[in-house]
């Protein structure tokens, strides 16, 4: 969710900012946590089954393989976006005498690491990297709202642009915030009790992503005026180096907060590839596949994961990364929602399966 | 089969001789290169290559006791563009030229007035290393000129000129500040104009004067603002912290000192699209020079007299800008902040209706002593 603050989501929205962004952030929060909601629900009521297990139990073979597959390559597009948007940021900003490659396996090859890991130790190194990395988001928020150089006549100028019809993309930017659920298709293997779920959580989730999704938006407008802000090619860079510590270390609050979002991208890549790492798994048993005597499925998995990124990294331009990401997304809005249909044929199948038994 | 603590070992000591194989970042070595800390661009004579770069560098030393005095050394070069000035530039100095440190960025008068703001700030906008927190500014008569010079009682380090804009050094009431984001968002939006500090050298060539400001609006003239005005547009965006205002009113003289101020306005466009911009500030502040003996029960009458004298600066400073068609407070900012973008009226009808937009200022003041004497 936070992740995509930096880059692509914002860039998608500032295109549209005379084009219904502010009524589709408004659309896609509803819309948002209903989905999370649903998505919760259901699978708190199978605890400690992961989706997969869940169609092997329910649905006939040929759908389950082609579906899952399917869902292992989205998976592994979204790691893919985080990590070339980030690439190429690097390069920009950071370290612009390297090597591309060289940037992009160095983000890469720790994050593969972590995607190897069991479930349970992803989610620790979640609490540990949310742990340092919190602070200094709240930080670099706090700094930007209590900034005197923040005009709110701009946050209003762009605010009042609400009423107008909702833009497909921006909504699709917008909703893929909320994605993030849908790791619990793999992560639910580690919620083997039942959880407590009910209207204060939804309440939370509703207040953090509108939080969210506000300062994503407004607050660079805030500092860069919203007449032309769609020239802003990363416009949270922008934002973040308009910001000034007068009394610190560095004086720039954009080396820290890059900083920090490298680590985030390298968690949600992390992430997003052992999901889809755990999808192959399913379905082509790779811990089976041996070679004098080891296991090297994962292995043969890995290696392609990395022969795609380092070509896609030297392929495409910044254009292409977000006319991809933006097609991406809105694919995403179909695809998601039409879940919920086969959530109820499982739950149906579910119960012919207790039945069974 | 080894023991699981002895294969860590192992792998452990296998691992240094791979270290060994980090030879290096691939960042340049920071003796490779050299840390610009102006950028001064000016019109140059030459026709062709009409912009002419100058940049400071900082001289690295290992100490301050090596060199107790600032040491910098510069390079100019003229170029058809911005870029290729600079391309120029990196043959003439045996390091890479490296502008992440630079905090200040001067333009020449005669740049500004030939209306090249708009190339400038692509090319310092297109640079990922340029920061958006330099402070911009225009130098009277050439920035090279302003960014030469190494006033007296400068330290070494930090060059004297920043102090007078990071707003932790001198609190003058009369120095604009002006940040490279802020100056591509007023550049950009319609409802503000763009306002510079122009940085002029005194005649001995010892120190800066920085008391006047450039107001830049799209399609018109530069407005240059006098010291007095500077001020007083300081103190109407509530920019200045502290600020005297001298009061000479029928044999009174004093001064007012104001160590808070705060001004808020509000623009209404009615149905006849007539605009109306309610301004209202609050001075509070004491006295810090009288010519006659003041008594601490007159307060009400010399608060008074504040009003008075104050509203009349302001609404002849105001009557200008809008006589003039500047609009540096950001009016139409405001205006559009809260009216629905389908209602608002038009770019040509809010400049023509701007020309007789009616003003109302309101001064809240408040002295609340006559200082340490009666």
């Amino acid at each position: 969710m936070i992740a995509n603050i930096i880059a692509s989501v914002p860039a998608i929205l500032f295109h549209f900012h005379k084009e219904g962004s502010v009524s589709a952030i408004i659309l896609a929060i509803i819309v948002g946590t209903i989905l999370i909601t649903m998505y919760t629900r259901f699978f708190n009521s199978f605890p400690g089954m992961t989706l997969p297990e869940l169609l092997k139990n329910t649905t006939s073979k040929w759908f389950y393989k082609s579906f899952v597959f399917f869902l292992a390559i989205v998976w592994f597009v979204a790691g893919l976006i985080t990590l070339v948007t980030f690439t190429f940021l690097l390069i920009r900003f950071l370290t612009p005498e390297m090597p591309i490659i060289q940037i992009c396996l160095t983000i890469m090859i720790p994050a593969l690491f972590g995607s190897l890991m069991k479930t349970e130790r992803i989610l620790y190194t979640l609490e540990i990297l949310i742990l340092i990395g919190f602070p200094i988001i709240v930080f670099v928020f706090y700094k930007a709202y209590s900034s005197d150089k923040l005009e709110w006549a701009f946050v209003k100028d762009a605010a009042l642009y609400f009423n107008q019809l909702p833009n497909l993309h921006a909504f699709s930017a917008c909703f893929y915030l909320f994605l993030g659920v849908a790791n619990l298709f793999i992560f639910n293997r580690f919620f083997t009790e039942k959880q407590n779920f009910n209207w204060k959580n939804v309440l939370f989730i509703g207040l953090l992503s509108t939080l969210a999704l506000f300062t994503t938006y407004f607050i660079p407008i805030g500092f860069n005026g919203l007449d032309h802000i769609e020239e802003l090619v990363y416009p949270w860079i922008s934002t973040s180096d308009s910001l000034r510590m007068d009394f610190f270390l560095i004086e720039r609050v954009l080396f820290v907060f890059l900083i920090l979002y490298v680590g985030i991208a390298f968690l949600s890549i992390m992430i997003h590839w052992h999901v889809s790492l755990e999808f192959f798994n399913s379905i082509f048993n790779l811990e089976k596949v041996k070679f004098k005597g080891i296991a090297i499925g994962k292995l043969i998995v890995i290696l392609l994961y990395v022969g795609v990124s380092l070509f896609f990294v030297r392929k495409l331009n910044e254009y292409q990364l977000f006319l991809f990401t933006s097609l991406f997304y809105d694919m995403l809005i179909i695809f998601f929602p039409s879940m919920l249909l086969l959530f109820f044929f499982i739950k149906r199948g579910m119960k012919n399966v207790k039945k069974a038994k | 089969m080894l023991k699981r603590q002895s294969k860590t070992k192992i792998f452990f000591l296998s691992l240094i001789p791979f270290l060994m194989l980090l030879s290096g970042c691939e960042f340049k070595d920071i003796d490779k290169d050299v840390f610009v800390s102006m950028i001064a661009i000016d019109k140059s004579s030459d026709n062709d290559k009409p912009y002419k770069i100058t940049l400071k560098f900082y001289q690295p030393t290992s100490s301050y006791k090596e060199a107790p005095e600032p040491q910098f050394s510069y390079l100019t070069q003229n170029g058809e563009s911005l870029s290729e000035a600079i391309r120029l530039m990196e043959s003439y100095i045996d390091k890479e030229i490296e502008f992440g440190h630079s905090k200040l960025i001067v333009i020449g008068e005669d740049l500004i007035k030939a209306k090249k703001s708009k190339e400038i700030l692509d090319f310092l906008l297109r640079r990922p290393d340029i920061q958006m927190i330099s402070w911009i500014t225009v130098g009277r008569p050439t920035a090279e000129e302003i960014v030469h010079l190494v006033p007296e009682g400068e330290n070494a380090a930090y060059p004297a000129i920043f102090n007078y804009f990071d707003e932790n050094g001198t609190e003058s009431q009369y120095i604009v500040t002006s940040y490279l984001f802020d100056f591509r968002r007023r550049l950009k939006e319609e409802g503000i104009d763009t306002v510079l500090p122009i940085i002029v050298i005194d005649e001995e060539k010892k120190h800066f004067k920085v008391n006047r400001a450039l107001i830049l609006r799209n399609n018109k003239e530069p407005h240059e603002l006098s010291t007095l005005d500077t001020g007083i547009y300081n103190m109407l965006t509530s920019r200045a912290k502290v600020a005297d205002l001298i009061i000479k009113e029928e044999g009174d003289y004093f001064i007012a000192r104001i160590d808070s101020i705060d001004s808020k306005f509000k623009v209404n466009v009615s149905d006849t699209k007539k605009i109306t911009i309610e301004l209202e500030v609050s001075l509070v502040g004491y006295i810090s020079e009288s010519k006659e003996t003041l008594q601490n029960k007159d307060l009400p009458y010399l608060n008074k007299l504040l009003e008075k004298d104050a509203n009349m600066k302001f609404t002849a400073f105001m009557e200008e800008m809008i006589k003039n068609g500047y609009d540096p407070l950001g009016f139409r900012m405001n205006y559009k902040s809260h009216t629905l973008h389908n209602h608002r009226i038009s770019t040509e009808e809010w400049n023509e209706a701007y020309k007789d937009a009616e003003i109302h200022i309101t001064v809240k003041p408040g002295l609340k002593s006559t200082g340490t004497i009666q």
